[in-house]
């Protein structure tokens, strides 16, 4: 099973989509709030050269935003 | 071939597929997404039923009322319609032919209700730096910009509530105007004077967003005197309203000069008999959900009209 990181926000919605996406997949995640935690924050910006949330990191590969297709296919499930 | 094609998937389409789906029409509904636009607003407020509610909660709501009629209502999403081309048949009636990223469907009408999407600046560095620390998504992304400076674009309510989504956040907040007035809400108006980090900025006209890796500063000009300033930010929240996702109908349906769909109100229809519109990819002056969703009954009775009238006029031609 890939390690699976959410760095996202309270307020956002395609966030609580993609977290949503993975509890119904039975997928397990770690999360991070970027709104408190600072560490975390920075991390984000690292990892996607960018300040938009949700950034998902699956096994190392970076998503920006909440693309279904796109996380299905990267978990190998059938979208 | 279905009774009724509906394209969208906010409070217009949802109302529309329930009323449909009532009227007992093989009905197909195409949407990207469910929620409209409205789906990243923190606390809607104005949804009639609901004191507060969120976009997202709105959101599954009208997705749970349109899937609860699985039985008549065919749902294709995420689908994209990227087209409609208009059959004649024989008798003065016509069909029309939806294609979308993954297909195509043939529908005997067809009520327009992919709403709008956000309006974008237009300026250098906006495309280069989306993301950035260019923003189009307040509630999403406000929390990252904690101890920053930043600007707001836009005096409606969106820019207003952007305004408001940033005060536990950033130090300083540039809200900008095109216009000589803030056009929000008198009560949100107020409540964003009344924050000592908020400098209010009247005739300004975007010009440039300038940054290498992140959003460094923004060059707007002052229509007043003519004057071009700089002020330095680490990001621009852009709320400048929207344009209509008229493109699948362009050239079919006509449009007025901001290529919004023009209806008649009274029933929602189009320039073309059989296609019928409603909420924000109309000219309807008000974007609002409530309206948005009266309007789309009214566009599926209209819709559920003509389909009798057809019926009657292919029994003539029999």
């Amino acid at each position: 099973m890939k390690n699976i990181k959410i760095y996202s926000t309270p307020t956002c919605v395609y966030c609580k989509m993609a977290k949503e996406f993975f509890t119904k997949n039975n997928i397990p995640y770690e999360e991070f709030n970027v709104a408190s935690d600072d560490r975390a924050r920075e991390e984000m910006i690292q990892k996607s050269h960018q300040m938009g949330v949700p950034v998902i990191d699956i096994g190392g590969e970076i998503f920006v935003g909440f693309n279904r297709n796109e996380i299905a296919r990267a978990l190998g499930l059938t979208p | 071939m279905y009774d009724l094609i509906i394209i969208g998937g906010g409070p217009a389409a949802c109302a529309a597929g329930v009323y449909a789906a009532r009227k007992r029409l093989k009905t197909l509904l195409i949407a990207e997404s469910f929620g409209g636009q409205s789906i990243v607003s923190a606390d809607i407020q104005n949804w009639i039923g609901d004191n507060h509610i969120s976009g997202f909660d709105l959101a599954k709501k009208l997705e749970g009322h349109v899937r609860s009629y699985s039985d008549i209502l065919e749902i294709k999403s995420p689908e994209l319609a990227t087209g409609i081309r208009k059959i004649d048949r024989e008798g003065g009636i016509s069909d029309f032919e939806v294609i979308t990223t993954v297909g195509k469907y043939e529908g005997k009408t067809i009520i327009l209700a992919a709403g709008a999407r956000r309006r974008k600046l237009g300026i250098p560095g906006e495309s280069e730096l989306d993301g950035r620390g260019v923003v189009y998504c307040s509630t999403c992304d406000a929390p990252l910009f904690k101890g920053k400076t930043v600007a707001v674009v836009g005096g409606g309510n969106a820019g207003l509530e952007a305004v408001q989504d940033l005060f536990p956040y950033a130090t300083k907040i540039y809200l900008l105007e095109y216009g000589d007035v803030l056009k929000g809400d008198p009560v949100t108006q107020e409540h964003v004077r009344k924050n000592p980090k908020v400098e209010i900025i009247l005739n300004a006209q975007t010009k440039e967003i300038i940054g290498k890796d992140f959003v460094e500063a923004m060059v707007y000009v002052d229509k007043k005197t003519g004057e071009e300033k700089k002020l330095p930010l680490g990001g621009v929240f852009v709320e400048i309203g929207s344009v209509p996702n008229s493109e699948m109908v362009k050239g079919l349906v006509d449009l007025d000069k901001y290529d919004q769909v023009i209806i008649d109100s009274k029933h929602g229809t189009t320039s073309v008999p059989g296609i019928f519109a409603a909420g924000d990819i109309t000219d309807d002056p008000y974007k609002q959900n409530n309206i948005s969703a009266g309007d789309a009954v009214k566009a599926t009775l209209a819709a559920y009209a003509h389909l009798l009238d057809r019926s009657k006029k292919e029994e003539l031609n029999a």
